[in-house]
């Protein structure tokens, strides 16, 4: 499959035409109305902010700054009223004059409250997870709120538990991170450190991978969760700035179907990470399970909130997704076109110089009939997690998460280790036994264990 | 020895090249290469004109200003070579620009009219025959854009229709009286000193320049002779480039001259000759001395929230001036304000009684969104504005004010359009009471406003201030001063708040150009800003090759939970203080390097033969990853530590090993600025 969109980022030449002015038009917002737009792949759209002030999802347009999109589906919202400047051509466009920003903007103001409060008995701020169902808008509510946290000078942290959407990294990962400064307005939270200065301050995640599309499947997602709250519980200590901002979580709408109005991961994730507060979007009935469940539990108590969902949340299509998707991944080593491009290096290797774990998916298939089995039977005992495998040429196209973990270390430390990040097998011989291999880094292959899992899928077009 | 013309005009270009904001670093190295070789003027000057031919429109205002100032800081024999070309170079660039770099434009071309500020030399910068047919044309250009306008039928509600590919097909000009003769829509007219020229093509294509408003358009023919709106316009233009980016009056000027622009928004009728007058008359009033309109050059401030208004007063600083350094226009007003007479009786929310412009404007910039009312909060801006009563009819405006009398009573006087929240059919501008003498209350202006574009209140990027007539009392508010708790329940937060955005945004009024950030006007806020514009620059001066620059791996769980994440806007903390402070004496080991971007140079501490990657931090102040131990000595890395027992002339020190490197360093460096191990490379 070619991927048109993809191919332009790294060609210098390409962006350079983009950057010629083609059919600017103007569009004028009155204050509380808001510009929603899909920009395609392949055509970008150039948003310029003439007068007036304008954020999408929270951040907030430069004045005369242009802002190019690709493959984005947003809006551009205003509480003043403002005037844009648009190049180039949308595949759907429209003001809304409806939205749902003032009651996001009451919930930012009403987890100030709780930041104040933590901040005078030095506690830990608003604990925060979102649920709800696909396209939402979760996540574009944790941007909102996060954007109107920085603008406050607060340094709240993120966590994504949604393989399917990567934040600061990869999909098929789940990553967290304390943010400070600003969001980027083009992609959303920002980058992850390269090994240059960058023209948005980067953010530091930490990473684990995650391997599989969905977190209903397998047996990795609650171990992972736990592992992640450690680190971000542990870092939280210390951190005091973050400490009094608290967190906010965005998950995958997986989790938001439940099972006979039981969400098992939902559960976990309030449990682990000792959430205070969710929000609920886009479903009565998961408002009102979680809220029967948690808000009048005697100890630790949960305030259940239900938040408009956006007129504007788009339905995405699975092949929306998977472009969004390779494109997060060619960003990750190619990065950005134009003045942020990334060089990663493409070596060879020999087969014995990769330790390759495959994420057993099959002990997925018996789960669903064993509703109540016990998870560390399986996952320390008997059953493996991985299955050391020798490159074959089912490895071609996929991304390894390369972990910080030994090829020696028990599968659970593997499992439970961060990772450094990701490299791409572009070719396996078999014949010869060598592959080639696409890493962000120079230097010699990480004899670390690396992670191959179902999810991302093969990304193919990725060194076209 | 003697370096050819060529050659010095190809070093102009490349410097040049990289001139996209308004630099004052850059357009002063700029100026001193024209200044240290007058003698290939000619080649230096058909450079910049070239490069402001070809630029990408957003790059040419600070070429723009290159050419301003070297015309004004060298002048002869700049101002002979420029001069001959510069109604094609201007008119040129001109076209292509949006309104508000012609404003911008607008304000030099003023400014070349009149002497070098403070010269001996009482000439005008460009002889009076080169600025004037460049005005000429400028006039010229607003009354065909008037036309044009009025030929346009009117937007519907919701999107604008594109503007089709050739807007030559739609035949904009079929109804103007003085049609263009067979010059494509939007070309430069000719060089009226150089008939003989074919028009030449604008370097866009003509449909480029058709999408930008044109500055000062005027839909309605029945308004103040042509040219007076403009002048008003450049006057008030020029009034907010003489003050500090700080200053509270420019705020309110910024909004009054958003006001005026305004003039153009179709059914925004038109000020009457008197009233632009009275507006002038304060102007005027206001204006600081005999001073130079536009004084001597001073290369525009980098960063600045509006790079169109960055020609600051030569003697002011040239950034982050103290904040009570210059007098508020509300405070002005509010001092000059005899007994306002301001009849708005019929609307007591929107209308406290000690009426200043910054009130009315605030209140005007944020329009109703829905029909709840919510009044909660009389002086912030109130949600939404309660039903607007029926006009107090006024059959005529009040008398022109007197210079004594202020810009509110003025702005209250203005006139009223019809209705502002239907969209208008074509027609209906043409029968409206053109004079605007129906009512003398703001609500016009509410009106206009409400449901209506919005360049308007918002136009000031860091746009209310608060109603306060203190404003610098209430901006302070920051995230600690919360004097209304949100209640977290679904109900609660139904509720609208406009008012709490103001934390956002208006308390927040100090805009980084750059990337929008905000910071208040505290000295704080202006410190942070500081830091954050000392960033930016850092950053883009070491942007500048990117070969070789890839994504890093992530840190690990140690080090991300040991980590703290740096603003690069705050001070210095006090951990990395009571580094400083305990290493006065340098300590090697704090010596770092950014790792080279070229592979080829990372190689082994040439003493010890120990390769540099497990030195590899993420160093925060120099936002990159960094070697730490080690120098760069002619062009080779060294550990800082080999190379000082090198030094000392003590044998080869043992190699080190990563651990005993990492193992010596202090606790109290774990700090950002020390930045964390990165297990790289
Ligand atoms: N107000 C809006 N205007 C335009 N587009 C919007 C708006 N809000 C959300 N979207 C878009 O709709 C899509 C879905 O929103 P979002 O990603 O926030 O939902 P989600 O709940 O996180 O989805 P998922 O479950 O897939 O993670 C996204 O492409 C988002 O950018
Ligand atoms: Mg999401
Ligand atoms: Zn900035
Ligand atoms: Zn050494």
């Amino acid at each position: 499959m070619s991927l048109p969109g993809l191919n332009l980022a790294t060609t210098p030449s390409q962006t350079q035409v983009t950057a010629a002015p083609t059919s600017a038009h103007k569009q004028e917002l009155a204050a509380n109305t808001e510009y929603r737009f899909e920009a395609s792949f392949t055509h970008p759209l150039t948003i310029k902010l003439l007068s007036g002030t304008a954020e999408i999802f929270g951040s907030e347009l430069g004045p005369l700054t242009p802002y190019t999109f690709r493959g984005t589906k947003a809006a551009v919202y205003t509480w003043n009223g403002c005037s844009l400047e648009i190049e180039g051509t949308a595949e759907s466009e429209y003001v809304a004059e409806e939205t749902t920003m003032m009651n996001y903007a009451n919930a930012h103001f009403a987890l100030e409250g709780m930041r104040d409060e933590a901040a005078k008995n030095n506690d830990s701020g608003p604990r925060v997870l979102i649920v709800g169902p696909e396209n939402s808008g979760k996540t574009s509510l944790a941007k909102v709120l996060t954007s109107y946290a920085l603008k406050m000078d607060r340094q709240p942290m993120v966590v994504n538990l949604d393989p399917r959407e990567g934040m600061l990294s990869p999909p098929g990962s789940f990553s967290a991170a304390a943010l400070s400064s600003i969001l980027d307005v083009e992609k959303g939270w920002g980058s992850s450190p390269i090994s240059g200065p960058s023209p948005v301050p980067v953010k530091m995640p930490i990473v684990y991978h995650y391997g599989m599309s969905s977190p209903e499947e397998g047996k990795l997602f609650k171990p992972l969760v736990t592992r992640m709250a450690l680190a971000v519980t542990s870092r939280l200590e210390k951190d005091v700035a973050s400490r009094h901002a608290g967190f906010i979580i965005d998950t995958s709408g997986a989790i938001s179907h439940g099972k006979g109005g039981i969400y098992e991961n939902i559960d976990h994730i309030i449990a682990e990470f000792s959430v205070n507060l969710v929000f609920v979007l886009g479903s009565e009935r998961l408002n009102s399970d979680l809220t029967r469940k948690y808000a009048n539990r005697k100890e630790e108590p949960v305030v259940v909130i239900k938040l408009d969902k956006s007129g504007g949340c788009v339905d995405r299509d699975e092949a929306y997704m998977k472009k969004l998707r390779q494109s997060q991944i060619k960003s990750y080593f190619f990065g950005d076109g134009g003045e942020n491009v990334l060089y990663p290096t493409l070596t060879f290797a020999d087969f014995t110089d990769l330790n390759i774990f495959q994420i057993q998916q099959a002990s997925n298939d018996t789960s669903a009939f064993r509703p109540g089995d016990d998870d560390d039977e399986d996952v320390y005992g008997s059953r493996p997690i991985y299955e050391k495998m020798t490159p074959t040429t089912l490895l071609q196209n996929t991304l390894l998460a390369v972990t910080t973990a030994s090829p020696n270390d028990r599968q659970d430390v593997i499992r439970d280790s961060s990772i450094k990040g990701y490299i791409f097998i572009a070719e396996v011989d078999e014949a010869k036994q060598k592959l080639r291999v696409l890493s962000p880094q120079p230097g010699r292959m990480p004899s670390n264990a690396m992670v191959m899992g179902s999810f991302p899928e093969d990304v193919p077009g990725l060194l076209e | 020895m003697s370096i050819t013309s060529a050659e010095v005009a190809a070093d102009f270009k490349d410097a040049l090249q990289d001139l996209k904001t308004n630099s004052r670093p850059e357009i002063s190295n700029l100026t001193i290469i024209a200044k240290e070789n007058t003698e290939h003027a000619q080649a230096i000057s058909g450079e910049l004109e070239k490069h402001i031919r070809t630029t990408r429109p957003d790059w040419k205002l600070p070429a723009l200003y290159v050419l301003d100032s070297i015309v004004k800081n060298v002048g002869t024999p700049y101002t002979v070579y420029l001069g001959r070309n510069l109604y094609r170079t201007f008119m040129d660039a001109y076209m292509v620009m949006d309104p508000a770099n012609r404003r911008a434009m607008d304000g030099l071309l003023k400014t070349w009219k009149q002497p070098v500020p403070d010269s001996m030399d009482t000439r005008p910068v460009f002889a009076p025959e080169v600025t004037r047919d460049i005005e000429n044309t400028l006039i010229k250009i607003r009354t065909h854009t008037v036309q044009a306008q009025q030929t346009l039928p009117q937007r519907p509600h919701g999107l604008p229709p594109r503007p089709t590919a050739n807007p030559m097909a739609n035949g904009p000009w079929r109804n103007t009286p003085t049609p263009p003769q067979g010059h494509p829509r939007f070309a430069v007219p000719n060089d009226p000193r150089l008939r003989q020229n074919v028009a030449q093509p604008n370097p866009y294509g003509s449909p480029a320049p058709h999408q930008f408003t044109t500055p000062t358009p005027q839909p309605f023919p029945m308004g103040p002779p042509l040219g007076e709106l403009e002048s008003v316009q450049a006057d008030v233009a020029q009034l907010i480039a003489s003050l500090a980016p700080s200053d509270m009056k420019r705020q309110s000027l910024l909004d009054l001259q958003t006001l005026l622009n305004n003039q153009s928004l179709p059914n925004v009728p038109p000020l009457t000759s008197q009233q632009l007058q009275a507006i002038r008359a304060q102007i005027q009033a206001l204006t600081p001395s005999p001073a130079p309109a536009m004084p001597q050059y001073a290369p525009p401030v980098p960063n600045l929230p509006q790079p169109f208004l960055q020609t600051p007063p030569q003697n002011a600083p040239p950034s982050f001036p103290p904040a009570g350094a210059a007098l508020n226009l509300a405070q002005i007003l509010a001092a000059a304000q005899a007994r306002p007479v301001v009849p708005q009786s019929s609307t007591p929310v929107n209308a406290p009684p000690a009426v200043n412009l910054a009130d009315i404007l605030r209140q005007v910039s944020v329009p109703a969104q829905s029909s709840t009312t919510t009044a909660a909060m009389p002086f912030f801006p109130p949600p939404s504005f309660p039903p607007v009563p029926p006009p107090v009819v006024q059959p005529t405006p009040p008398p022109a004010p007197t210079p004594t009398n202020n810009l509110a009573q003025l702005l209250a006087s203005l006139p009223k359009p019809a209705s502002a929240q239907a969209p208008q059919p074509p027609s209906l501008p043409l029968g409206l009471p053109t004079g605007g003498p129906a009512t003398a209350t703001p609500d016009w202006l509410l009106n206009a406003l409400k449901g209506l574009p919005q360049s308007a209140s918002g136009a000031a990027f860091p746009p209310q201030v608060p109603a306060s007539s203190t404003p610098m009392a209430r901006q302070a508010s920051g995230a600690t001063n919360t004097t209304e708790r949100v209640e977290m329940t679904s109900a609660s937060l139904k509720q609208p708040r406009f008012h709490l955005i103001n934390k956002l945004y208006g308390a927040r009024p100090n805009v980084c150009a750059t990337c929008g950030r905000r910071f208040a006007s505290t000295p704080e806020g202006k410190e942070r800003k500081a830091r954050h514009l000392d960033w930016h620059f850092d950053v883009r001066d070491s942007t500048a090759n990117r070969s070789g620059v890839h994504r890093s791996w992530y840190i690990d769980e140690r080090e991300w939970i040991d980590y703290k994440d740096f603003d690069e806007s705050s001070p210095p903390d006090a951990a990395q203080s009571t580094e400083s402070a305990a290493a006065p004496k340098e300590d090697p080991k704090e010596k770092y390097v950014r790792v080279p971007s070229d592979i080829s140079k990372r190689v082994p501490c040439p003493i010890c033969q120990e390769k540099f990657d497990t030195n590899v931090r993420w160093h925060q102040a120099a936002n990159d990853f960094v070697w730490m131990d080690a120098v760069e000595i002619k062009g080779r890395i060294y550990h800082a530590t080999c190379w000082e027992e090198f030094q000392k002339g003590a044998s080869i020190p043992a190699p080190t090993t990563p651990d005993s490197v990492l193992g010596k360093r202090k606790a109290e460096r774990d700090s950002p600025a020390s930045g964390k191990k990165i297990r790289a490379f």
